[in-house]
């Protein structure tokens, strides 16, 4: 059986539903609350495990930052079979009151990166799945979490758009706060985009590790864990309700 | 007083929170005449025909825009300026897929933003897409009604002799690109009424009814169509209600 050619996973190896931090080292840790975890494959920054959740298939793969290797994993994991996407990632708050270890869901992205724009052109829009994100805010709301539902904006130069960016950053982008953008991070719209043209359904669900009015930045891994424990189990209580509404 | 909106002709408190936002002057009468109890005409100047009335006994308003994103930004700047808050477009289309057919229903999740007006407002890269309580408050009605729908992204764009069935030419291969990516329907409002939306913080939803196809020619008959034209109006005055009422239990 022909592998995927970056994954190196094979058909039938992959769930319908997926989960895709960026980080490769993040897989594992996601991959212990699903029954019957398996490592399926290690290639690049890509890393696969597949297990079950409630009788059904599911996995999570690490896309690597940003979105031409996000894009990448997506068009394989589609030719694998898989459906449903959810996202599952760390985010810089642009909005003033948007606080350490908050939730948001991103309904749409401001699609700045490059990879997304060889699809087609900018004034398509990048959009998450309506079906995954109202799963993703019901998970949510069932275990009392409250989310920021809204646009955010992904971008492919962390050195120019982050915490860590020139002290200029803030008044460059102005444009986004004032446009009331949430927040940034590197994969979402081109996820959005690709999986709007190729008919499958995708989410995003992020943490927010830093703000950039106050720069502060979480680093701390201990207090990162739960969160990602936290998100983790809101996609596969949405990953249930999305195959339950497939069934019915 | 408060200052009179220079084109709608409206002052603060004077049109209800809830706008279904059509494109046609016309058909802002026909949906008084035919959906409100007690219909007050509040405003007629230029394209915009501004009505207030009850909706399953909630107060909402309806405000033609006229075609195309110029005169619907005028037109939702002004109302929000007046203190509106929920919008709903509601207007034909034309068809971008073989499966989408005239007499069909679409809800917009989104659109390419192929207008101008949105551009001046904010770069291209920022999405126009609908809110998300509207869509399902949209979803919800349609389902209430029995009503199947289409769902997904539109296309709004300016030109409409470059990309209809009336346009010059090999108006096909323009809008290939757009068929190929799954774009539903074309039209000529909403992505301007989605970012305008967002910047100004109002939440704006929009219904569809296909007219016409760009990919079979088809041109459907108003009389074929206009059972759909009622029901969408329906389903988005409906909707409207909803997000009134969804405020009041938040």
């Amino acid at each position: 059986m022909k592998k995927a050619h970056h994954l190196q996973v094979a058909c039938g190896e992959v769930g319908e539903f997926v989960i895709l931090p960026g980080d490769p080292g993040r897989c594992e840790h996601i991959a212990r609350h699903f029954e019957e975890p398996r490592l399926v494959a290690s290639s690049r920054e890509f890393v696969t495990y597949t297990g079950k959740h409630k009788g059904f298939s599911v996995s999570v793969v690490s896309t690597g930052m940003g979105c031409p290797s996000a894009a990448i994993a997506l068009e394989e994991l589609i030719t694998l079979g898989a459906k449903h996407f959810v996202r599952l990632g760390t985010t810089g708050a642009l909005k003033k009151d948007l606080k350490i270890g908050e939730i948001v869901i991103a309904n749409s992205a401001v699609r700045t990166d490059g990879t997304s724009l060889e699809y087609i052109p900018m004034e398509f829009p990048a959009i998450a799945d309506i079906d995954v994100t109202n799963a993703l805010c019901e998970a949510s709301r069932k275990k009392g979490i409250r989310t920021h539902i809204g646009t955010i904006w992904s971008h492919d130069a962390f050195y120019k758009g982050s915490v860590f960016a020139d002290p200029d950053f803030l008044e460059r982008e102005r444009w986004l706060i004032d446009a009331g953008i949430l927040s940034v991070e590197n994969e979402s719209s081109a996820l959005f985009v690709i999986s709007y043209l190729r008919k499958v359904k995708t989410g995003t669900i992020l943490t927010v590790v830093a703000n950039h009015h106050t720069r502060e930045v979480l680093v701390d891994e201990e207090r990162l864990l739960p969160i990602f424990d936290l998100m983790t189990e809101i996609c596969l209580e949405a990953f249930e309700k999305l195959n339950t509404a497939k069934r019915g | 007083m408060e200052q009179i909106q220079y084109h709608i002709k409206c002052r603060k408190g004077e049109v209800n929170r809830a706008v279904l936002l059509p494109g046609d002057p016309g058909r802002a009468d026909y949906i008084a005449e035919n959906f409100f109890t007690n219909p007050r005409k509040v405003a007629a100047n230029r394209e915009f025909r501004i009505y207030n009335g009850e909706f399953e006994g909630e107060p909402i308003a309806v405000c033609s825009t006229g075609i195309g994103c110029m005169s619907s930004a005028v037109a939702i700047e002004e109302l929000a300026n007046i203190g509106c808050q929920y919008f709903i477009r509601v207007g034909t289309a034309g068809s971008l897929q073989a499966e989408v057919k005239p007499g069909e229903i679409v809800i917009a999740t989104g659109a390419v933003r192929g207008d101008g007006a949105s551009r001046e407002y904010i770069d291209p890269s920022y999405p126009a897409v609908a809110d998300f309580s509207a869509v399902n408050a949209l979803r919800r009605r349609a389902e209430k009604e029995g009503r199947p729908y289409h769902l997904g992204i539109i296309r709004s764009h300016d030109a409409f002799y470059m990309e209809s069935p009336f346009a010059f030419g090999d108006f096909r291969k323009r809008i290939q690109l757009w068929v190929e990516a799954g774009v539903l329907a074309i039209e000529n409002e909403s992505s301007t009424l989605f970012v305008v939306g967002s910047l100004r913080k109002v939440q704006v939803g929009s219904i569809l009814v296909i007219a016409g196809s760009l990919i079979s020619g088809e041109e459907a008959e108003y009389e074929r169509i206009k059972g759909s034209v009622d029901l969408a109006i329906k389903i988005a005055a409906g909707a409207l209600v909803d997000l009134l009422k969804g405020e009041s239990e938040k």
